[in-house]
């Protein structure tokens, strides 16, 4: 991009380079994870966003600029995953529908990039500064100083780039809650990274950031989930020694051993499809695939199910449900409560705006709530219903499953037989605030946490969303979050087993829960949810 | 107080105290209810509610419930007109849930079916018991039958019904309702309130806690007022239905009823469970 102005062609290669690099560093924006919960799948979130824009003009060979973002832009919207990735989209759709004409020119790209700021910023309800939001924004708003104003592309995206950079390191200072984690945003440093690629920008992380990451990801590297991946890479004229270091970008326990004409590749990822992807792109063939699920309760992982169309139960109903759930007994629970399409996913692995298209394509054109049942969901979930006309698909944001549960009973309450869809969402909202949720799960790595001491392995108990004790034993984590509860008009705990813990293990919590806690009856369901031991409702 | 010329009927469904059916000359004929080998009626005399309650956990099949005969009918209706009566106005559950109706039909036409009118209550329990009380003061007041029907109409306008169903074991068990049960869900438990409207038993809200399920009755009840009629409706739950009328005694009428609901229902819902009949008093207007 060292001209002054660009074409459709010029802009595809950027457009390529930009997920390349991302894709180098999927695990190094993966780690930056905040909570010591296992949901750090920023990377692979963003990764997934970019590659199915990417597939969108893959095949186009269109010199019009303005047509080339517009596509990619589609392909990000449709792919959109997790929170990240939809930001992503949105920036992207903000510089396509900024960017008319067949030609990028400076101050084209000034305008385009202004309006991609600008349409994130407004596809959120509360924007929150020291995330990849203030990063574009910083990024953006230095091609607005003079010396910057009136420059060539390359130098303006150079310009950029650094303050995007500059921006990416201040964002501990604007949100506390990384600065506890001491890291820098994960979203942040993916846009970062998209940005160096289109830039041509192959030098290495930064000192401090590259450290960084490498420490948490020292503490993170064999954790408990994740594929075995291996196979075998065949060609004429392979670069071992790049696929090495590409490889060992994407997951760990990497060994990659082999000559010119055959490459063996073994690697631990939690996306299977990265490593493959990548060896297909480098124009290898691929042999003797074997993927392997690393933890038997794993089993759906990643590699995602298309939404399933639940029976509907009722043709007369008024209003359908699509929710994400993970785990057959979590499914069979929301089936069995009505919900009429359910999306496989939950953290980890995110489902796409498109995944949520899909679902609701497949069902009768009714009003439809969508439970996403995860912070990291939400985002992804409102877009695609912003993308289906007028107000018919509107979302619940629910930020667990047991926050779904709760919603999905109070689903179809309503006296009169013609509520309205406000109505409807009121009345499912208020009753996923009234349950209180405990996530019992292990803790990715060592961290300190409300002054808590959380080791790696510990259990950690979060009511509602925050971490409220840990400890090696599994019961005694679970005890200490009942501990925060006040108890006064609780009757109710519902425990849903799964993580590879059994109907027994339950049984056994229950035992030692109930002695300090007589007035409480207990309820033990089959949850089969991977990550969480269990998930427990009370109310 | 005089014999009109209309008299009102109907079955024990209904639900309505006996006192008040004997002060308004109130005819009931009894459904039947089956334990075991055994077919007894819902007379108020064979069958003691409070030990059919009781025992119903206990009982090793799950008692099922049974219409009058068309001969119980038409001898029912025979010693009514043998009283002098031009005309029986018999007021019954409805007619989707149970072979009553019919068998009323059939002893009707036995006994010369054009002095007998029968009306589908489209409810149950007080809810019926709300229309044939109507009825009986209209009637004792010498309305004609046109003006009763359409009073029995207007108050069936201005009723609700509504109950906490404490555990779904025995509408599940009893498969009348597989509709209803199949709206509700299996998995977790579930204290579901159901209402009744139009001869329909539909659940209208999902609890799992009975804390929540009574503030939701309490909300559902409060929003009929004001409120000329109310009766309480448990089924082996008095201190349930007292604990609920505290809740709303500022709302309540003073004649608030508490009923224990008739085993011919209960065998299908089980002990424990409170409700509420309610009659708006815009029914007059």
């Amino acid at each position: 991009m060292a001209t002054s102005s660009i074409d459709g062609r010029r802009l595809k290669r950027g457009f390529h380079a930009g997920v390349d690099r991302l894709s180098q560093h999927v695990e190094l924006v993966n780690q930056l994870n905040v909570f010591p919960v296992p949901d750090g799948d920023t990377g692979i979130n963003m990764y997934h966003t970019l590659r199915r824009a990417y597939e969108e003009i893959a095949e186009d060979d269109s010199a019009d600029a303005g047509l080339i973002a517009a596509r990619f832009a589609h392909g990000a919207l449709m792919g959109a995953r997790g929170n990240s990735g939809t930001i992503l989209s949105q920036l992207l759709k903000g510089f396509a529908d900024g960017l008319r004409g067949p030609t990028l020119t400076p101050s084209l790209f000034r305008r385009a990039c202004q309006a991609a700021v600008k349409q994130a910023y407004r596809s959120l309800t509360a924007p929150t500064e020291g995330t990849m939001l203030t990063v574009a924004r910083e990024a953006v708003e230095c091609l607005g100083q003079a010396d910057v104003c009136g420059a060539a592309l390359k130098d303006m995206l150079e310009a950029m780039t650094a303050a995007a950079l500059a921006s990416l390191e201040n964002t501990p200072n604007l949100l506390p809650i990384l600065k506890e984690a001491g890291v820098v945003d994960a979203g942040g440093m993916g846009l970062v990274c998209f940005l160096q690629g289109m830039l041509g920008d192959q030098s290495a992380m930064p000192p401090g950031l590259a450290e960084h990451a490498r420490e948490i990801r020292g503490v993170a590297a064999g954790g408990a989930y994740g594929y075995d991946v291996q196979f075998l890479m065949i060609g004429e004229d392979l670069d071992i020694a790049r696929a090495r270091q590409d490889l060992e970008a994407m997951g760990w326990s990497v060994i990659v051993v082999g000559d010119r004409r055959t490459i063996k590749v073994h690697i631990h990822v939690n996306n299977p499809a990265l490593p493959l992807d990548y060896a297909l792109k480098t124009g290898a063939a691929l042999d003797d695939v074997v993927v392997e699920n690393m933890d038997m309760q794993y089993q759906r992982g990643l590699v995602r199910q298309r939404a399933r169309a639940a029976t509907p139960t009722s043709d007369s109903a008024e209003f359908s449900v699509v929710a994400v759930v993970e785990g057959d007994g979590m499914q069979a629970v929301f089936r069995d409560l009505n919900c009429e399409a359910i999306i496989n996913g939950g953290a980890g692995h995110n489902p796409s705006t498109e995944d949520f298209l899909v679902a609701i394509q497949q069902l009768p054109s009714r009003p439809i709530v969508i439970l996403p049942n995860d912070r990291n969901i939400v985002l992804a979930a409102q877009q695609a219903a912003d993308m289906i006309e007028g107000e018919r698909v509107r979302v619940l944001p629910t930020e667990s499953v047991l926050q779904g549960i709760s919603a999905m009973l109070a689903f179809g309450d309503a006296p009169d037989a013609k509520a309205d869809l406000d109505a409807t969402i009121e009345q499912m909202s208020a009753a996923s605030a009234a349950t209180i949720s405990i996530e019992i799960t292990r803790a990715t790595r060592d961290s300190t946490y409300g002054g808590l001491q959380i080791k790696r392995n510990d259990f950690i108990a979060l009511v509602d969303g925050e971490i409220r004790s840990a400890s090696a034993d599994i019961d005694i984590a679970a005890l200490g979050a009942f501990a925060e509860l006040d108890l006064q008009d609780l009757e109710l705990a519902t425990i849903y087993f799964g993580g590879g813990y059994t109907e027994r293990a339950a049984a056994e919590l229950v035992e030692r829960l109930k002695a300090p806690l007589m007035e409480l009856e207990f309820e033990i369901i089959f949850g089969g949810q991977s990550l969480y031991p269990f998930l427990i409702s009370v109310e | 107080m005089t014999s009109s010329r209309i008299r009102i009927a109907a079955d024990s469904v209904c639900d309505l105290p006996a006192d008040i059916a004997g002060r308004l000359n109130i005819h009931i004929i009894p459904t039947y209810v089956n334990i075991g080998r055994e077919s007894i009626p819902d007379d108020g005399v064979s069958l003691d509610r409070e030990r059919f309650y009781h025992e119903l956990p206990h009982m090793k099949a799950q008692p099922t419930t049974a219409a009058p005969s068309p001969g119980d009918a038409a001898a029912f209706y025979q010693s009514i007109l043998a009283d002098g009566v031009d005309h029986i106005l018999s007021i019954h559950v409805p007619e989707k849930l149970s072979g009553t109706l019919n068998a009323m039909r059939l002893g009707a036409e036995a006994v010369g079916g054009d002095r007998v009118t029968l009306v589908d209550s489209q409810q149950l329990t007080f809810g019926i018991g709300l229309q044939v009380w109507a009825a009986a003061e209209l009637a004792a007041g010498g309305f004609g039958l046109e003006a009763v029907l359409d009073a029995i109409e207007r108050v069936r306008r201005h009723t609700s019904v509504y109950a906490i169903i404490d555990t779904m074991e025995y509408l599940r068990r009893s498969g009348r309702v597989n509709a209803l049960t199949a709206s509700i869900g299996s998995l977790l438990k579930i204290r579901p309130i159901v209402s009744v409207r139009d001869a329909e038993v539909s659940a209208i809200s999902r609890q799992r806690t009975w804390a929540r399920a009574e503030q939701r009755l309490r909300a559902l009840t409060l929003a009929q007022s004001p409120l000329e009629r109310l009766a309480l409706l448990h089924t082996a739950n008095m201190a349930g239905a007292k604990k609920f009328l505290d809740s709303i005694r500022d709302s309540a009428p003073s004649d608030t009823l508490f009923i224990e609901a008739t085993p011919t229902l209960g065998a299908h819902i089980g002990p424990g469970s409170i409700g509420v009949a309610t009659l708006n008093a815009d029914w007059r207007l």
